[in-house]
């Protein structure tokens, strides 16, 4: 059995690294409720977008327009995979990098995008071709930051032939789930939804133009929704982790506790023992 | 006399959702009024004064970038950016029109001449409504 003293020592290691992973439990649950704020907030506008956008795909307008272009199947595939900029938050990150690489073996010509530090980390170490990063973008989001990265994967897509940009990244379920959605971006494939007008829009200054505009507009907020749902269910992810981990440092001191004090009790025992012992002894 | 009912939504928050009598929203071709019963319409807009009209009183808006969508006497605004004159620091939008000047007449390069022109032309705006 260990000695007393090295037993107290990793009691008292143990007792401060739980406090680090409540702590980081706590700023992770403040953190998850702005993030599901931030996404609600958000959904008004990207609602608003993406209905202006059908109802201008559904007047047949004959565009071929780059943006809303259907896939030809003879440039470049592109995939940007989102991940965290930090780790500690269970398998987060490891499943949406395999879920990559997994991708990647079906097209090993695809370029890669990463957004967020890990991903790029794993990536930039394994050689595959990067043609851009993003890393440190989670800590202070706003709406800015995700037109900043939007406008340049657009740029990315109209000037360097790529056929279509794929994104992986992970869906906020709920607290202690997520899901990999793995979709195409670009070209627009607008979602579904019931509720187009019929109405007889008049366009100015001309179709072309608003299509266009709104188009990039459209990338502007897909890519903003999904850094919220990346980060709300990254927050999600480090809440759990974090709540196991607590719960298992709690497990470990208890056991050590009941360790400690056998080794005390048993040092006890043994002095007794020499005293009464040497006590006979003297007697004797 | 009815009223048209504005929305401006903003991507982290719907910002106005009120009714007023008639509108001037500044579009890409000019400014232009919206009053009741007006057709259906979709136009990008500018840079500008985003002005609504209630009951002989005015309340005036910087606004960028962005959308207008009338239709049944329901106006949808979508923007990145909407400030009233008190959220306007006139300091700083001065500071940024300079800079962008500055960086207009030096900027060779495409895109960067682009940005200065943008960012000059939201300064202008904000300078206007909070002088």
């Amino acid at each position: 059995m260990a000695n007393l003293k090295e037993i107290k020592t990793r009691i008292e290691s143990i007792k401060s690294t739980k406090q680090i992973t409540n702590a980081m439990k706590m700023v992770a649950a403040s953190k998850l409720r702005k993030a599901q704020d931030n996404i609600f907030n958000a959904r008004p506008y990207a609602d608003h977008i993406n209905d202006m956008l059908r109802t201008l795909k559904n007047k047949n307008i004959s565009t071929d327009h780059p943006l809303l272009a259907e896939v030809s199947g003879k440039g470049k595939t592109a995939f940007i995979v989102v991940t965290a900029d930090r780790g500690l938050c269970g398998s987060f990150n490891t499943h949406i990098i395999k879920e990559a690489v997994s991708h990647l073996k079906k097209e090993p010509n695809a370029d890669l995008i990463c957004i967020g530090r890990k991903g790029y980390d794993y990536f930039k170490k394994n050689s595959k071709n990067i043609t851009a990063y993003y890393v440190d973008l989670f800590n202070e989001m706003n709406f800015d930051v995700s037109v900043e990265v939007a406008e340049k994967i657009l740029n990315l897509f109209l000037n360097e032939n790529y056929d279509k940009i794929n994104i992986i990244y992970n869906e906020f379920k709920s607290a202690i789930q997520q899901e990999i959605v793995a979709k195409q971006l670009l070209p627009i494939v607008p979602i579904e939804s019931e509720e187009i007008s019929k109405l007889d829009y008049v366009y100015e200054p001309d179709e072309e133009t608003i299509i266009y505009e709104l188009g990039k507009k459209y990338i502007h907020v897909d890519i903003w929704r999904i850094m919220l749902e990346s980060s709300a269910a990254e927050q999600g992810a480090r809440m759990t982790a974090m709540d196991s981990a607590t719960e298992n440092a709690a497990d470990l001191i208890d056991k050590l506790v009941l360790h400690y004090n056998r080794a005390r009790q048993a040092a006890i025992t043994t002095e007794i023992i020499e005293i009464s012992s040497g006590a006979e002894a003297i007697q004797q | 006399m009815s009223k048209i009912h504005i929305k401006v939504i903003q991507p982290n928050q719907i910002r106005i959702d009120e009714e007023y009598d008639h509108i001037i929203v500044p579009g890409v071709d000019g400014d232009f009024g919206i009053l009741t019963d007006h057709t259906p319409f979709i136009t990008k807009i500018r840079s500008g004064v985003l002005q609504l009209f209630q009951n002989d009183k005015s309340e005036e808006y910087a606004i960028h970038d962005g959308f207008v969508t009338v239709e049944n006497n329901m106006v949808s605004i979508v923007c990145d950016t909407i400030e009233k004159k008190n959220e306007i620091d006139s300091v700083r939008a001065k500071a940024s029109k300079e800079r962008a000047e500055k960086r207009i007449k030096s900027s060779e390069e495409d895109i960067n001449f682009r940005r200065a022109e943008i960012s000059l032309k939201k300064a202008l705006v904000r300078l206007e409504i909070s002088s």
